[in-house]
């Protein structure tokens, strides 16, 4: 691979294939100080990508920014220098002096990059593996660049393949699989009693923070009523108004229990304010439909004799963390299983990546061989023309076809090699065999419209000159 | 024939079981066709022996055994292709093996005779068949609600957990299944009764139609278990019975259920052994 890197840079191969490189922080390399102050949502993600592309030898890019990530995805010429360029746009876009910056970068070229991107939205390099909000996050990146039309063939096809990618792992691996937070195993644990939350009732005893924030949650997941209670009927009607619950008096309690399907504990007091004999009434007139008990005061609002009585499921917070840690270490069981996923994905991605490198051989390949029939046609037309017109085009469309037929076979067996070198080596034996343009510059024109300003800037730059200075560089990044 | 037939289930239900226990894409594709394969074939020696005899085959224990199976394994693929729930399949393609595998040990059959060409009697004995197949499912569901009662109810989340369905959906599969067997069930029983009426009358007597009463152990025992699922409804219905009273309601009622399919066809009735 190093081989062909090289080669690729000392100019063998004319189009020369462009490389993919990543340059970031993450949550594993730099503190929250840091990481808040690349913030690109704050400062236009639209402004920064146009500024990307601008840089000499970049014609792609797309950033990714989270609050545990920026991430800047191109798609460059020259790794070595690109890594340079990216980090100073860095500290200059955001004000941060480039000495503490750079101590916390981190970069991928190529196949690691491809592999980066993949795990990143897998969340397998998430704070919380397999956590599923980072997927959401890449197609965002993905949408922004594509509005600000800095992604181009080679992002367009990354990053559709990493949200492919991304389903499959989670949908094949157990590695986004059970609650991780305690919000989540309360709401999961309920539809494994409850099925649909639709249609159920909530009834919650305190009006604080915690009490706010679980009847919120549950309200989010389908949950119709909810009722709120509290010793101090003011509290619990504030916060009724708030979020759109009704309340009931402190008296009623008992009752409100026996019509309830999930009941929420969340109160300041200092002891147990419910206990067997509050919820063994209740139950009666439920005539065996189950009751989930949420405590998540601390310390315990419910007294654990509650949980003994028959249809009566009793979460408390310890429980539920306790759910959360072995959900956890169960998503941890499944890290491997993924990984060699997404290492088939990445292979996956990188064959048509190669295939990709053949791309302008094959144009020039074609062009090459539907010049000579027309030049022959035109060598003929003396012969020709005394043809009927209708004649005469058959004849067009039968060379046409004898050119496509005999191109068929080479084109296919090119697309299929699966490696740079041989690419490089196919390549550079077309370009002789059938004596292409070197340059497929001409060809390249109308694809890629950045390329003449990018040449004209690369010549003022020192930096892209020489391979030599490209591989000092490439040392200085590894470093 | 049964003893390939048996094979075929034999194979699906350790795909199903594995399935269950890795939950990968593979297996479970493999799980369902493996099943449908024996389906298919079930159907065919079904039809063959259709042709073959004039009738369907449904005289005799070895027949009707094997009719059962054939008409669970239907539902369930029905059941399974409808709500996309693979979990049940570990549970009810087991039985369908340890059912297929009493007509392969006790083939049959002999000649039936001519009072047996009542239309009232293919009525009696699939709609039976029919009841016990959601019976069957009634029960398995049952103990799968039970497993996973305990899980959560322990706070131990471990195995059935991640793979049943919601207490809710098993609950109301479970009542549904005991409501479509339990009318099965009482049209079986009462078309049986109607049909040995009629063939008391029979220029011919027959010992064993003579024998049909309220004493006679088959006789005896579905009239038992019309009752436990008749209880099991009512006691839903005005007693707020579900979730696990009902699943262990269902789990005697088929227990009842089998013992009169096998033990008590076998050695014990004097009316039924046709």
């Amino acid at each position: 691979m190093g081989d062909a890197a090289s080669l690729r840079l000392a100019g063998v191969t004319p189009q020369e294939p462009m490389h993919l490189l990543i340059v970031g922080v993450s949550h594993r390399t730099a503190p929250v100080e840091l990481r808040e102050r690349i913030d690109f949502a704050a400062r236009g993600a639209g402004a920064a990508l146009r500024g990307i592309v601008e840089l000499p030898g970049h014609s792609e890019a797309a950033i990714l920014s989270t609050c545990n990530r920026a991430e800047l995805y191109v798609g460059c010429q020259d790794v070595g220098v690109s890594r340079r360029q990216l980090s100073s746009f860095l500290h200059e876009f955001h004000g941060i002096p480039a000495d503490s910056l750079e101590p916390h970068l981190y970069q991928h070229a190529d196949a690691e990059a491809v592999r980066h991107l993949f795990r990143v939205a897998c969340g397998l390099d998430s704070l919380v593996v397999g956590e599923p909000q980072v997927l959401g996050q890449v197609k965002d990146a993905y949408g922004a660049a594509t509005e600000a039309r800095t992604a181009g063939p080679l992002l367009n096809k990354l990053f559709h393949w990493s949200f492919a990618a991304g389903k499959r792992v989670r949908t094949e691996t157990g590695i986004g699989e059970g609650a991780v937070s305690v919000s989540y195993a309360a709401v999961s644990l309920a539809r494994k009693i409850f099925g649909d939350l639709k249609g159920r009732s909530v009834l919650v005893i305190g009006a604080g923070e915690m009490a706010k924030l679980t009847a919120l949650h549950l309200k989010s997941q389908g949950v119709d009523r909810v009722t709120i209670t509290s010793r101090t009927l003011a509290h619990a009607t504030a916060l009724a108004h708030t979020i759109g619950a009704t309340t009931i008096p402190w008296e009623r309690l008992q009752a409100a229990i026996g019509e309830a399907d999930i009941l929420v504990t969340a109160t300041g007091a200092t002891r147990p304010v419910l206990d067997r004999s509050h919820i063994e009434p209740a139950m009666r007139p439920r005539r065996n439909r189950p009751l989930f008990i949420i405590d998540i005061g601390v310390p315990r609002d419910v007294d654990p004799s509650a949980g003994a009585l028959d249809e009566v499921f009793l979460y408390n917070i310890d429980d539920l963390q306790a759910v959360v840690r072995d959900n956890l270490s169960k998503r941890a069981a499944e890290i491997s299983r993924a990984e060699v996923l997404v290492a088939r994905e990445v292979e996956g991605f990188m064959a048509w990546h190669r295939s990709r490198g053949v791309v302008p051989t094959v144009v020039a390949l074609r062009q090459r061989f539907d010049e000579i029939r027309r030049s022959e046609l035109a060598r003929l037309e003396h012969k020709l023309g005394g043809l009927p017109p209708e004649t005469r085009s058959r004849v067009e469309d039968i060379t046409r076809l004898i050119v496509e037929k005999l191109l068929l076979s080479p084109t296919e067996q090119l697309k299929a090699v699966p490696d740079a070198e041989t690419v490089i080596l196919y390549s550079d034996t077309l370009n002789r065999l059938f004596a292409l343009e070197p340059n497929g510059a001409k060809h390249r024109g109308t694809g890629q419209p950045l390329a003449g300003s990018e040449k004209d800037r690369a010549n003022e730059t020192d930096a892209a000159a020489t391979p030599g200075a490209a591989s000092k560089s490439d040392d200085k990044v590894i470093t | 024939v049964q003893t390939i037939l048996l094979l075929i289930y034999a194979v699906a239900g350790g795909a199903y079981a594995v399935h269950f226990a890795r939950r990968d894409r593979a297996s479970g594709h493999l799980s369902t066709t493996m099943l449908g394969i024996a389906v298919l074939a079930h159907t065919f020696t079904i039809g063959m022996q259709t042709m073959a005899l004039g009738h369907l085959p449904l005289a005799g224990t070895s027949q009707a055994v094997s009719m059962f199976v054939w008409l669970l394994a239907v539902s369930y693929l029905y059941a399974e292709m409808t709500t996309g729930e693979r979990a049940m399949g570990a549970f009810i393609v087991p039985l369908l093996v340890a059912l297929q595998a009493v007509p392969v040990l006790a083939p049959v059959a002999a000649n039936r005779t001519p009072i047996l060409d009542s239309p009232l009697f293919g009525i009696h004995v699939s709609s039976l068949l029919f009841a016990y197949a959601s019976f069957a499912l009634a029960c398995v569901v049952g103990i799968t609600y039970v497993l996973l009662f305990n899980e959560i109810k322990a706070k131990h989340l471990g195995f059935f957990y991640s793979r049943l369905p919601s207490l809710e959906v098993l609950d109301r599969m479970n009542a549904r299944a005991v409501l479509v067997g339990w009318c099965f069930l009482t049209v079986g029983v009462a078309v049986g009764a109607v049909w040995a009426f009629q063939a008391q009358g029979a220029p011919v007597p027959d010992p064993r139609v003579a024998a049909m009463s309220w004493q006679d152990p088959k006789i005896l025992a579905a009239l038992l278990s019309w009752s436990i699922y008749s209880f099991a409804l009512w006691a839903r219905r005005s007693a707020g019975w579900g979730g696990r009273r009902s699943a262990y309601l269902s789990a005697a009622g088929f227990a009842m259920v089998l013992l009169n399919l096998l033990p008590v066809s076998y050695f014990l009735t004097r009316s039924h052994n046709f």
